[in-house]
């Protein structure tokens, strides 16, 4: 079972980030292909997005998006709260013209760069179990 | 057998009638899927994603199945 704490802390930053990538490493520097692949699509609509690394809680994060979403693999993308799929489906969405109404990028056009927020996480047993930080 | 053969099966026992195939995109343990099913009717990617991942996910978890990329449509 989850960690409940660590739980609640996912599932509020989930609420209170209107697109929320959960991802092996940072936009900047991805630790993984199919993160960056994530990371690739979301940058091209210039969208306002916040990441989560979860390589520094990778299990404990597994078996929260597992208990949340029924999503045990990273990438994740959420939007308004709900889980739009890993990097297939937002490459998927992505190509078949939908993702810009799942993102609501009727914005993207007047943002120029991509403002980001990194969080990190840490490891739960640890004080804190998710530290919020802005780059 | 063959972790390629293996998933085959497994989605294939998962999702009766489906049409699937599977291409080691590298090293035996980097597989894509493509999956045809009519169990996909109706739902949404997500889902059927889902399907797919639940079929393999004994693999996924003993880490054989390191990276799955799976592509879906209905049948036809």
């Amino acid at each position: 079972m989850a960690d409940p704490n660590l739980k609640d802390k996912i599932e509020e930053l989930i609420r209170d980030n209107q697109i929320l990538l959960f991802m092996k490493g940072t936009p900047d520097s991805p630790g993984c292909g199919n993160s960056m692949r994530a990371v690739n699509v979301l940058e091209s609509y210039g969208v306002e997005y916040a990441a989560l690394d979860v390589l520094p809680a990778l299990q404990p994060l597994r078996e929260v998006t597992g208990e949340i979403a029924d999503w045990t693999t990273f990438p994740q993308l959420y939007v308004n709260g709900q889980l739009v799929g890993g990097a297939d489906i937002v490459e998927e969405l992505d190509e078949s013209g939908e993702l810009a109404g799942v993102l609501g990028t009727d914005r993207a056009e007047s943002a120029p760069q991509s403002a980001k927020q990194e969080f990190k996480a840490e490891n739960p047993q640890q004080s804190p179990p998710m530290q919020i930080e802005n780059s | 057998m063959a972790l390629t053969d293996d998933v085959k099966t497994l989605i294939e026992s998962a999702l009766p009638g489906a049409t699937v195939e599977v291409i080691d995109e590298g090293g035996g343990d980097h597989l894509r899927v493509e999956v045809s099913a009519s169990q996909f009717e109706g739902l949404s990617l997500i889902d059927q994603h889902r399907l797919v991942k639940d079929a393999v996910r004994e693999r996924s978890d003993t880490g054989e199945l390191h990276s799955l990329t799976i592509k879906t449509s209905g049948p036809g």
